[in-house]
């Protein structure tokens, strides 16, 4: 059983992890080399990974997507430990719209011009700081989605989460505020509907083990226990 | 299209939260009621309990503070709007 708990646990955590990890912004430093598009056939595996064509354009099996070629400073424990090398990194720029992830983004086209007014080279490099969700996958052709390019005076500009930071703490409070409600409710609602149950029961209990004895006694052991909070 | 999805999902979402907000505070408001009756007459008649709860519920409801709970509205429309006008801001 404890094999059991512990799987589903851990399931459930890495789910959760790689449904945050995907879905909350994050910020690379990285300087831009070119802005791209090029057309995407999407397949069943990547099309999840995609938003959809600009809004007010009609969905269609393939289309143009843009993309933004950078080379960033890469970092390790979810970017909170910055390293002094570097990799190629290539975004996508596509508008996500009213509905699905939350960035009510339309501006992509607005966002490629930026990005082509901030390319630079190596020798001269201008450094932006790209607030982006997604995953990079090679298997799969998917891109992170850039979000916001903000141009940023050396590689070492300190970047605080603060969306994050809100973030948990607000799911910190509406998990608290959800416990405060169901406990609210156990002690108002369920409890005494529970103990009238119970009352009823126990003296239909005593009736039945007054006429049919030890056989409905074994039954009655198999009766769902009640709960331990 | 997407923005009238937003529209009727969301409404019908935070509609689910604004009436378990409404059920929760009700139920808080009228446990303290109980308590406080409870405090001061140890001994008191249920009749006279249920009178004392029934006028400071209807003093609840009367009060600013059940109204509060429209914020469940207000909030998550001013954040998608902040949002828009943040992450497309030229």
């Amino acid at each position: 059983m404890t094999y059991v708990k512990w799987t589903f646990r851990t399931v459930i955590f890495v789910v959760v992890f790689g449904f945050l990890h995907y879905l909350l912004p994050q910020h690379d430093i990285a300087r831009i080399n070119g802005t791209e598009i090029i057309r995407m056939d999407f397949s069943s595996f990547n099309r999840l990974f995609y938003a959809q064509s600009d809004s007010g354009n009609a969905e269609n099996e393939t289309r143009d997507v843009r993309l933004i070629n950078t080379v960033k400073k890469k970092t390790m424990l979810l970017g909170f430990i910055r390293r002094d090398a570097e990799g190629v990194m290539v975004y996508r720029n596509e508008d996500t719209g009213w509905i699905w992830p939350p960035y009510f983004k339309f501006d992509s086209s607005d966002l490629q011009a930026e990005a082509a007014d901030h390319t630079s080279t190596g020798a001269d490099p201008q450094w932006v700081v790209i607030t982006h969700y997604g995953w990079r996958n090679r298997f799969f052709t998917i891109y992170p989605n850039a979000i916001a390019i903000r141009p940023v005076d050396g590689p070492d500009a300190r970047v605080i989460p603060w969306f994050n930071i809100f973030f948990f703490v607000f799911i910190g409070a509406a998990i608290l505020f959800i416990r405060a409600m169901w406990r609210q409710f156990r002690e108002r609602s369920v409890d005494p509907a529970l103990d009238q149950v119970g009352d009823a029961w126990d003296s239909a209990d005593e009736r039945f083990d007054d006429t049919r004895g030890r056989f409905r006694k074994w039954l009655g052991s198999w009766k769902r226990k009640p709960r331990r909070y | 299209m997407g923005l009238v999805y937003l529209i009727v999902f969301g409404f019908i979402v935070l509609s689910v939260i604004y009436g378990l907000i409404w059920l929760y505070s009700r139920s808080v408001r009228r446990e303290k009621l109980e308590d406080e009756w409870r405090e001061e007459n140890p001994e008191g008649d249920p009749a006279a309990e249920d009178l004392f709860v029934e006028a400071g519920m209807k003093e609840y409801h009367a009060s600013i503070r059940p109204k509060l709970i429209l914020l469940v509205y207000v909030i998550p429309t001013a954040l998608v709007i902040a949002a828009l006008i943040v992450i497309n801001w030229n």
